[in-house]
Parts: C-alpha cells; sequence; structure tokens
C-alpha cells in the first residue's frame, strides 16, 4: 500500500501531501477504497496495477487527466465511449465534458488495439476547427490506453429541450428561439461545409446550447473532409446519419453525396422544433447475415407520406439512384395517400395549430416563410435543396423586421433544467466494458431513438 | 480550418522558419548529446531516402495511395522534430505512421495487416507480432503531433493549376515526382503547399523535358545549379530548353507576377530540391540501415 501510495503521488506530480488531488487524499486516508476517477470509470481498472511497475520505455502521457480536472459524474454513453462532467482543477477552472475512447477489449485486459477511424476523424477535425457554433475542443489527452476529448461544458443539447416542452403538457418553443436556433446552426454548418467538412449525423442530441442560449455543433464522430477521394465516401461506412434525419437520396443508395445530406437533416431538425416529435419517424431496417445494406423502405414510406411521391421531373437525378426500383415497392396506398401534394402545407399548419402556436403577434409564429424554407430544406432533389448560404440568406430569418437574436433564450421565461448528470455509484469494474455498449443514456431508451452507425 | 490552409494548425504550429527548425533539433540533440555522439546517423535527406523507400514498399504490399505516404512522411518528419530518433525504433514508427495515415486519408488498413506487412517486410524481430506495440506507438505520434493530423498537400494545388495554366501531361507528372521528392527534404516543415507545387511546376518546365524520372532529374538538376543559380533562371532565360518550354516558363512566371505567390520562396524552394537531388547520389541504402539498426539493437528498441 505504502508503495502504491508513492506511486500515486509520483504520478501527481506531488512533493507535498497538501497538494494532493482530493481522490489521492482519500485513498491515503482510507475513506474510500477507490478514488472517485476508478470509481466513475474514468480509468481503465488495470491501470492501478500499473502504477505498481516501474516505468518501461512505452508510451505515457506527460498531461494526466485527473491533473487538470476533477470528474463530477457521468453524462452519457456513446457509440464509442462515455461522457463525463467534469470540473477544472489548478488552472483550468470551469465546467468541462470529457468524452473517452475506450480500445477494443482483448481478454481480460485492456490493450492497445488501434484508434477507430472515427476517433481520428474526430479529433484531427476538432483541432482543426473554430467557430462559434461549434462545440469548443479544450485538449485532447492520451493516458492510459484511452483517449480523452475535453469539450466546453453545454448545459443543454436539443433533444432535452424538445423533451422540456412535451412535458407535463405539450408547449410549444417560442417562435423567435426557433429562428435563433436555426439561423445559429445553420451558421455553423456553412463553417464547416465552406471548410469542406460534411457532418453526417446532425440530430436533436448532437446539438449542444449553452447556458447562455448559444448553439454549438458537436459530435464529429462521423464529420469527414469532402475533398478526399469521393468513391470512398460511400463505401467507408456503411451507415451514415441517423435514420429519421437521412437524406431521401442516402436511402436511394446514392454514392455521391454532398453536404445537401446534412441540410435535409437541417429540415427535419427544424420541423422537429416546431412540433416536438421527428417529422419522419421510420423504423430502421437492420442489416442482414450478410452485411449487405437493405432499402430503407419504411424511412422512405415516412417521407412519402408527408412530402409524397419524388418525380422525375422534379429530381431529374431520380432515375439514376441504385434504390431506384425499390422505390416502386412503397404501397400504393401511401402514394395515393399522397397524391393532393400539399402534404408539407397541411403538415405545417396542422402542426403549428396542434402545438400551440398563437395566430398573432406574427413574431410569435414561424408563418409562412417558416414554411418555405422548411419546403426548400425538405427538398427531394439534393441538386435544388438550399445550401446553409441560401438558407441563411432566407427571408424567414428578417420576416416582420425580425433580428435574429444571439441568445436563443433571449425573452425567454423558462428555464430549462440543467443535463442529467449522474453520480451512480459504479462498480469500478464498469470501466473495462467496451465503450460501444450502448444503452447507457436514459433518454434514449424513453424514446426509442435509433442508433446510427455501426463500428467500422 | 480543415481546408483553409490558412488558419490551418499545419501553418500555425507545424510551419517554421530554417533559424527555428535548427534551434528545435539543436535543442533535441543537445538533451541526447551522448546518444548523439554514440549513434551516428547520415544526413537527414539521406535518412529521410531510406525511411521513404521502406514506406513504399510497406505501402505497395497494401496498395496504399501516394497521398497517404506522402501524409505518413509529414507525420514521421514532425515526430522526429519533438522525439530525438535514437530513442526510438525507427521501423515501428514509419508502420505507425503509415497505418495512422491511412486512417486520415481514407484508405484504412487494419491494424493487423499492417504488423504483419511490416514484418515482412522488413527482418521480422523488428516488428513484435503483438499489435499492441503499434497501438502504444499511436497514441505517441498522435500525442507528439497535438492531434493536429490534417496535412495540407502541394497536390491538390497542383491539380488545380494543371486546368488554369492547361500543363500537359508529361510536365504535370514531372512535378507530381517533383513534389513526391520534396518529402524527403525539411520543405513540408518550412513553406507553404501552394509554393511547393509552384516550384514543382516550374522545375518541371525548366528541366530538360526528354529526360523524366528521378535519377535522370537529379543529374540536369545537379548540372542546372552548377550553371547559375535558379534566380537568374525566373525571368525565363533557362539554359538549354527549346522554345516551347521557355515559352510556358514565360507564362508561369507572368501567371507567378501576377498573384500573390512569393517569388523568394519559390527560388529557395527550388534550391532545397536541387541540393536533394545532388546528395542523393550518396545515398547508400546499406549504411542507413546499418546505422539504424545499431542503435535499435544495442538499445533494445525492438523490445
Ligand atoms: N460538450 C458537451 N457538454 C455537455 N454534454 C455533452 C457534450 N458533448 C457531448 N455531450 C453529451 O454526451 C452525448 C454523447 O456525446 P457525443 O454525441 O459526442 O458522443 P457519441 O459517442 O458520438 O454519442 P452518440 O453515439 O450517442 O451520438 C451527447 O448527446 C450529449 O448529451
Ligand atoms: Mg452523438
Amino acid at each position: 500500500m505504502v508503495q502504491r501510495d508513492l506511486a500515486l503521488l509520483e504520478k501527481h506530480g506531488v512533493t507535498s501531501l497538501d497538494d494532493l488531488p482530493p481522490e489521492v487524499q482519500a485513498v491515503r486516508e482510507g475513506h474510500v477504497a477507490q478514488s472517485d476517477a476508478f470509481a466513475y470509470g474514468l480509468l481503465p481498472a488495470d491501470s492501478q496495477d500499473a502504477r505498481k511497475l516501474p516505468p518501461n520505455n512505452g508510451y505515457t502521457s506527460k498531461v494526466r487527466v485527473l491533473d487538470r480536472y476533477k470528474v463530477i459524474g457521468f453524462i452519457s454513453s456513446g457509440t464509442y465511449g462515455r461522457v463525463y462532467k467534469a470540473v477544472g482543477v489548478n488552472e483550468q477552472s470551469g465546467e468541462f465534458a470529457i468524452k473517452k475512447f475506450k480500445p477494443d477489449k482483448e481478454g481480460e485486459m485492456i490493450q492497445y488495439t488501434g484508434i477507430s477511424q472515427s476517433a481520428c476523424r474526430e479529433m484531427a477535425l476538432c483541432s482543426e476547427l473554430s467557430h462559434p457554433n461549434m462545440i469548443h475542443l479544450v485538449e485532447i489527452i492520451l493516458e492510459d490506453k484511452c483517449i480523452f476529448m475535453v469539450f466546453e461544458y453545454a448545459e443543454h443539447d436539443l433533444l432535452q429541450i424538445i423533451q422540456h416542452h412535451i412535458q407535463p403538457t405539450r408547449h410549444p418553443i417560442p417562435a423567435s428561439a426557433i429562428k435563433s436556433i436555426l439561423f445559429q446552426l445553420l451558421s455553423g454548418l456553412l463553417y464547416l461545409h465552406t471548410n469542406w467538412v460534411l457532418h453526417r449525423d446532425l440530430k436533436p442530441a448532437n446539438i449542444m446550447v449553452t447556458s447562455k442560449g448559444e448553439v454549438r455543433i458537436g459530435d464529429l464522430g462521423l464529420a469527414r473532409l469532402f475533398y478526399k477521394p469521393l468513391h470512398n465516401l460511400f463505401s467507408g461506412d456503411k451507415v451514415v446519419v441517423t435514420i429519421w434525419y437521412r437524406a431521401p437520396e442516402l436511402l436511394l443508395g446514392s454514392r455521391h453525396y454532398t453536404p445537401a445530406i446534412d441540410l435535409w437533416a437541417v429540415g427535419c431538425i427544424f420541423a422537429e422544433l416546431l412540433s416536438l416529435r421527428p417529422i419522419f419517424k421510420g423504423e430502421e431496417a437492420k442489416m442482414d447475415s450478410k452485411k449487405t445494406v437493405p432499402f430503407q423502405k419504411n424511412q422512405m414510406q415516412k417521407i412519402v407520406e408527408i412530402l409524397g411521391m419524388p418525380t422525375k421531373a422534379k429530381w431529374p437525378g431520380l432515375v439514376h439512384q441504385p434504390e431506384f426500383t425499390q422505390l416502386q415497392s412503397i404501397s400504393s396506398a401511401v402514394r395515393e395517400a399522397s397524391q393532393g401534394n400539399t402534404g408539407l402545407e397541411s403538415w405545417y399548419w396542422n402542426t403549428l395549430k396542434s402545438t400551440g402556436y398563437p395566430d398573432s403577434p406574427p413574431s410569435a409564429n414561424p408563418g409562412a416563410q417558416g414554411l418555405d424554407l422548411l419546403a426548400k430544406l425538405l427538398e427531394y432533389d439534393p441538386a435544388k435543396r438550399l445550401t446553409a448560404e441560401q438558407a441563411l440568406q432566407h427571408p424567414y430569418f428578417t420576416a416582420n423586421g425580425d433580428r435574429v437574436t444571439a441568445n436563443c433564450f433571449e425573452g425567454m421565461t423558462t428555464q430549462y433544467p440543467h443535463r442529467r448528470v449522474s453520480a451512480e455509484d459504479n462498480d469500478i469494474r464498469t470501466s473495462s466494458l467496451p465503450g460501444t455498449k450502448r444503452g447507457g443514456l436514459p433518454d434514449d431508451s424513453l424514446t426509442g431513438r435509433p442508433t446510427k452507425r455501426m463500428k467500422e | 480550418m480543415a481546408a483553409n490552409y490558412w488558419a490551418s494548425t499545419q501553418r500555425r504550429h507545424w510551419q517554421f522558419s530554417r533559424e527555428t527548425l535548427s534551434e528545435i533539433r539543436q535543442q533535441l540533440e543537445d538533451e541526447e548529446r551522448a546518444l548523439v555522439q554514440q549513434y551516428p546517423l547520415p544526413d537527414r535527406r539521406l535518412l529521410s531516402i531510406f525511411f521513404n523507400q521502406q514506406l513504399g514498399k510497406l505501402g505497395k504490399k497494401m496498395n496504399v495511395r501516394q497521398q497517404a505516404l506522402a501524409t505518413a512522411q509529414v507525420y514521421i518528419r514532425r515526430f522526429y522534430s519533438k522525439v530525438e530518433i535514437r530513442r526510438t525504433n525507427p521501423y515501428l514508427v514509419l508502420a505507425t505512421a503509415l497505418y495512422l495515415a491511412c486512417k486520415m486519408e481514407e484508405c484504412p488498413q487494419h491494424i493487423r495487416m499492417v504488423v504483419s506487412e511490416a514484418r515482412q517486410q522488413w527482418p521480422a524481430d523488428f516488428i513484435i507480432s503483438d499489435v499492441s506495440k503499434l497501438g502504444e506507438c499511436e497514441f505517441y505520434l498522435i500525442s507528439e503531433m497535438n492531434s493536429q493530423l490534417i496535412i495540407h498537400h502541394p497536390y491538390r494545388t497542383l491539380h488545380e493549376f494543371q486546368g488554369t495554366l492547361s500543363m500537359a501531361q508529361d510536365d504535370i507528372s514531372l512535378a507530381w515526382s517533383i513534389i513526391n521528392d520534396h518529402y524527403l527534404t525539411d520543405l513540408p516543415l518550412l513553406v507553404p503547399p501552394h509554393v511547393v507545387a509552384v516550384t514543382a511546376m516550374f522545375l518541371a518546365l525548366t528541366l530538360k523535358p526528354t529526360q523524366t524520372g528521378l535519377q535522370a532529374v537529379a543529374s540536369t538538376a545537379v548540372s542546372l545549379n552548377s550553371v547559375s543559380p535558379m534566380s537568374k533562371e525566373l525571368p525565363g532565360t533557362t539554359p538549354g530548353p527549346p522554345n516551347t518550354q521557355q515559352k510556358k516558363v514565360q507564362h508561369l512566371v507572368s501567371w507567378l507576377a501576377e498573384g500573390e505567390i512569393d517569388i523568394k520562396a519559390v527560388v529557395e524552394c527550388s534550391q532545397e530540391i536541387i541540393s536533394l537531388y545532388d546528395i542523393w547520389e550518396q545515398y547508400n541504402e546499406k549504411t542507413c540501415k546499418e546505422q539504424i539498426v545499431r542503435f535499435v539493437k544495442a538499445r533494445g528498441l525492438d523490445k
């Protein structure tokens, strides 16, 4: 025990006992069996043993997560790892979100197995990009076979905001807030696209909002540069964009996709902010045993139900889509029901009514300009769909002589609840579960939100 | 910014002046004085030729694109600007840099594949079969590079210029191979990629068009260099090239003058590449290998 304490001290670069981080002090004083960090699973279980060993000539991090941050609790577990809330210690101050990527487990020991391509992209892109509407990366620490990406902490996200408005009863997100959110989201997206970055996974859970009402695009786990060889854009990753936000050209198997896929997702998010439920809530067809990607018939059907069948007249490239013939399989009933072709328009006005948007004053209602913008984002033909730049110019943002507020909460009385952070007393072994397990996010399991991607 | 060189981490953190770069290197050597003296190494450019050949062999077996090889070379150069080479197993660093570069350049290779190819390529005892060593080295590389992994290459600029300047296919291929060669020098840490692209086009047009291929270029370059300094050639009075070639050069020069390309940087860059071709004559694969093997084995860095 003494030896281990010494190792701990050294590890923390501590020379005076007063400098001890609290979790080490606790260990010293024998109050708790493990430091919080182990309990939360922030550090792998076997790193404790590693501390007993003399340093070999392998890789050791110069910066230690626990020297700089104190973990407060667990936020979420996603596709690639877990997200923790932390506060800065020593020279760092403020609140942070630490996204931890874990290597796969090989047998009982956590081993270096090579970093996933997705994590590589996320690290590289986050280090490169910087914009007021992008989540800010503070630093990346590679320590104990894990990757810790430290981000500024964002108190809210759009999923959480939407869910707040359906409880206890449905009440609309103010029109001015939606306008601000959309404007900020599009500004961030314009920045990404002018830098040749496709996000590819825009959805409410990945769009963060700070307590000051600033929108921050997050989760660049699927993002990538699109000037890189295009043939790989499709073959590289089998599944892209959570199904409900997936653009029709992707559903139809397009191999030449473009930034337009992100704008379709923005359209879906706009619609969801208005109606407080996903506009195209399809069921994902699972991959079969041969790992061929099935045609997402149900999802396509949901789109057709509201927008009507895509036609060659409106979308000349339609017939060249690989899955074009599959489109015929969408039941004729759906097709007939969608004959009217005013689908989106009636969806829109019905939605505004049922969510409870008042008719006046005009600024309290997303209005006809909102419909026009939405229709142009949910345009079947990716070539005709608005670009981020065009969308930002849309009269929706200037209608009624409004100005778009930089704080999306401006003038609101609603107080959104703080992000749920569980200080659950995780068993130390939790940390050795692969980070790829899903299901730790209560919100996801509640609403049955679909998973989006496979590990590459 | 990812696609904008001016705002990139490459320009902000990995572009040095010659003086700064040599100070950084000097400091690194000073810290390891004994090691450096004990294990002498060839000129950095010769070592780079060796690395590039080894990478090329490994890449060929895995069908890796040139751009990924180029990215790997930049990673290696960045890494060794921060870590003394004699503290590492260069074979492991090479394989790891290529593994990482393939992921970043969208042609990922499985880690097991890289390890097993590397073991076939090189004396198997230089890369242990356990993938965790390579995985660990990847952490080391990324950490030393501060996760700044997006590399801007001159190829893209060359491709863009190709249209505007309507260059002949031969000239483009030659420029392309000159770009390949610049990774053997410190230029990737010294000048912006578009300057390298312009230099490569310039050299492609001024070097004798009948000769292609590295060695041919090298010998021409040597003679070119001894005849007159590059700076004098810029007005378009290159020795030798036929008339049409001269016109192309003039076209390029006037085009350069219109733009905001730093002519002085182009001249310096040309000189650097020409002196590379100069020193190339001294390259000896066996010597490089022996000197590397010596410190790797003696220090047990392959374990
Ligand atoms: N900077 C942050 N501040 C606060 N919470 C955050 C932050 N970043 C991420 N989160 C929370 O963690 C969740 C998962 O993060 P992220 O989307 O980056 O990871 P992921 O592994 O890609 O997850 P998923 O597979 O669910 O998309 C987010 O939906 C959000 O709730
Ligand atoms: Mg996410």
